[in-house]
């Protein structure tokens, strides 16, 4: 690791600092004070922001691609076997450098680490020409992205590597005789065995700087642990990979795949609606709709406006009930929102989501009976079809 | 986490940085082991709002002829007086400042109340064609009500489609998912270009309107995002006609960024400072684009791609420069 400990320690309490003033506790003008006392990383706080350095990043690193290209180019053929290889090196140059200038979640360095995981992975396909056993790259790619999580420290390092190690086991499966029929199998093992074993190290761990990739991983082991037992995934993936040809029948165990299809998604909220555990709240609630979904593609039981309609009333029903029984409470699970750790950035996404899905489209001036010329409504659903 | 946060906040007392007042008072509160589900739950309101509405939407749309239409009508109406009654009722009425509810449901209901009567409008419309081949009047009356609607109860959500209807009306489509694909045809449609930029100079009209009489001052950002991603999109759609129109709208879009330079240091708001500055930067490049292009020198190609590289360095420089002042100045 080459990121400055002491500047990672002044962040943990800048940070800090940051939701001690969100929550009222302190006032600006002492987090002005700890921020001057605390020399911090050149660091962009806002995402839109650092999405911005992100692109501005991505294009400097195109361009001096574009000049090496321009250079390199009159050695053809060997020029092309080698060129990923330099462009990584230009990544890695670019952020060594940028690390050194103390940049870390700026959106420069994003762009510059990332490019050289996408470099390399390319590279890797290219040379070994595995267009289909994706097997080896995928293993470089996921030693490399480790590498750069370790060394800089970078939080989207760690989810490439995640993926990557989902793609290794995916790909050393298909490799191995039988390995398509127990995948699913394999795969809720794997993840469940690397939960807890991040679990483990989140409980022992003593550098705060860790945290956030641990509890990266762990929430991935939560995600893929769902996903291989998904009905509509593990069906999919049957079709694709062993050529079942089936319009009626079902896949072997498909009981059981429905069974934890619906368990999964309530354990977890369950479990953390227990453990206070928001990260695995909001995963509950993505795997909940995703069975749902999952459900609706296979038994499509209601027609789809009835079903949205019912759907909004109960949904409705949940909250309302939800919210009188915790409205009055002061501690433990509550509706009153909590000064300190809240999700109120969500929130604000309403008015966005309101607006693309609400928003009233100008009108078609057509003979045709079906337009809707007045343009007075276009539900959520139904894409602009009137 | 919790081990991490309240040694940091120990680490912050131990360095002098917090009082112990305040360090007492935070310890105190974590104790109480809070877990507030309150954004959570107002989102999944949020949700059933949407999918109640779109449902009804497709059901009204489905069964236009099988129903009786009086029925349906009557339903409706229903409905939407059940929820106009609620959201009566519970509201504190009109105020000119920002107003919090009590109720967390208020803002949802009125939402729906919203929705369901520009579904009825629409409905009316087309079965009846109430406002007979007057199309626009379908689409300003909904935007009345939802304007309406947004000042009597202080509801952003319902403000943004009273917007989206007001631009619908002249013939744009402005909702997050159009404004940047091609249903806007800026650029075969030079009329369409100079609605966008009125409508846009309009909305900062108003906005400037409205804090002079203080008259829902937190409205402003809303009102402003739309009239620069309005404007900023028109013009720069037009940078690459074939006249000489294209120089009139680069001097717009350097007004109108001059403009949104200073009013989001006024609102201290970074969104629009960041997507001012972009849309400036983009308009900045196709500028040059076009004066190179003007110029036509032929064998300087390579000389360009060699400097490409330093002229993102220089941007680089440039915004990390804007970014610092920005933060700076609304500190």
């Amino acid at each position: 690791m080459i990121q400055d400990k002491n500047l990672l320690d002044n962040l943990v309490l800048t940070e800090e600092a940051d939701l001690l003033l969100d929550a009222g506790f302190i006032n600006k003008e002492q987090r002005a004070i700890i921020r001057k006392q605390l020399p911090s990383f050149k660091i962009q706080r806002n995402i839109l922001v650092r999405l911005a350095f992100f692109l501005l990043g991505a294009f400097l690193y195109l361009s001096i691609c574009g000049v090496i290209t321009l250079i390199g180019i009159s050695g053809e053929n060997t020029f092309f076997k080698i060129c990923c290889y330099l462009f990584a090196g230009v990544g890695v140059l670019g952020a060594e450098y940028l690390i050194s200038q103390k940049y870390y979640r700026h959106g420069l360095d994003d762009a510059f680490i990332l490019g050289i995981l996408l470099n390399i992975g390319c590279g890797i396909v290219f040379t070994t020409d595995a267009y289909d056993i994706m097997l080896i790259p995928a293993v470089i790619v996921a030693i490399v992205s480790f590498l750069t999580y370790y060394r800089y420290l970078h939080l989207l390092s760690m989810l490439v590597f995640c993926m990557a190690c989902v793609a290794v086991l995916f790909f050393g499966m298909i490799e191995l005789q039988y390995g398509e029929q127990v995948l699913p199998f394999v795969t809720m093992l794997v993840a469940a065995g690397f939960y807890f074993f991040t679990k483990k190290r989140i409980s022992s761990l003593t550098k705060k700087y860790f945290y956030n990739g641990l509890l990266l991983a762990n929430s991935f082991c939560l995600i893929v642990f769902y996903l291989s037992c998904n009905y509509l995934v593990v069906r999919e993936l049957s079709i694709e990979l062993l050529g079942y040809e089936m319009r009626d029948k079902e896949i072997p165990l498909w009981y059981f795949f429905y069974f934890m299809t619906f368990t999964v998604p309530i354990f977890y909220l369950y479990q953390a609606l227990k453990t206070k555990d928001r990260i695995m709240l909001w995963i509950s609630f993505l795997a909940i709709a995703f069975s749902i979904y999952t459900v609706r593609v296979y038994h499509s039981v209601l027609p789809i406006e009835v079903a949205l309609t019912l759907g909004g009333l109960v949904l409705f029903a949940i909250a309302w009930f939800s919210i009188q029984k915790l409205k009055n409470k002061e501690t433990g699970l509550t509706f009153k929102p909590d000064r300190i750790n809240n999700s109120n950035a969500f929130l604000n996404a309403e008015t966005l989501i309101v607006a693309s899905s609400f928003g009233l489209k100008p009108e078609v001036k057509t003979d045709s009976p079906m337009e809707f010329g007045g343009g007075g409504f276009s539900g959520g659903g139904s894409e602009g079809s009137f | 986490m919790t081990q991490f946060e309240e040694q940091a906040t120990k680490d912050l007392f131990d360095k002098n940085l917090i009082t112990e007042n305040q360090y007492q008072e935070i310890t105190a509160y974590r104790a109480l082991g809070i877990f507030s589900l309150n954004a959570e739950l107002k989102l999944l309101l949020y949700f059933s709002a949407l999918l109640f509405t779109s449902g009804i939407g497709i059901l009204i749309y489905d069964n236009i002829d099988s129903f009786g239409h009086i029925v349906l009508l009557s339903t409706l109406l229903i409905v939407i007086s059940g929820c106009f009654y609620y959201c009566f009722k519970n509201s504190k009425g009109f105020q000119k400042t920002e107003t919090i509810s009590e109720s967390p449901f208020l803002e949802y209901i009125v939402l729906i109340a919203n929705v369901l009567t520009c579904i009825f409008i629409g409905y009316l419309q087309f079965q009846y064609e109430a406002f007979g081949t007057h199309y626009g009047l379908a689409t300003l009356i909904p935007t009345i009500v939802s304007f309406s609607c947004a000042y009597y109860f202080d509801n952003k959500s319902v403000l943004t489609i009273a917007i989206t209807g007001l631009a619908a009306y002249i013939g744009l489509s402005v909702t997050p998912q159009d404004i940047f694909n091609s249903s806007n045809d800026f650029y075969d449609n030079q009329t369409l270009t100079y609605s966008a930029i009125a409508l846009g100079v309009l909305l900062i009209v108003w906005t400037i309107y409205s804090s002079r009489i203080n008259l829902k001052t937190h409205f402003t950002l809303v009102y402003l995002t739309f009239a620069l991603h309005m404007i900023s999109v028109a013009t720069i759609s037009n940078l690459f006609t074939d006249d000489f129109m294209w120089l009139l709208f680069t001097v717009v879009l350097g007004i109108s960024s001059f403009y949104f330079y200073k009013v989001s240091h006024k609102q201290k708001a970074i969104s629009l400072y960041i997507f001012m500055i972009v849309y400036a930067y983009i308009g900045f490049n196709l500028f040059l684009f076009r004066i190179l292009d003007f110029i036509r020198p032929d064998d300087i190609w390579i000389l360009l791609i060699l400097l490409l590289p330093i002229y993102f360095i220089v941007s680089i420089v440039m915004f990390i420069k804007l970014i610092k002042k920005f933060n700076k100045e609304i500190a």
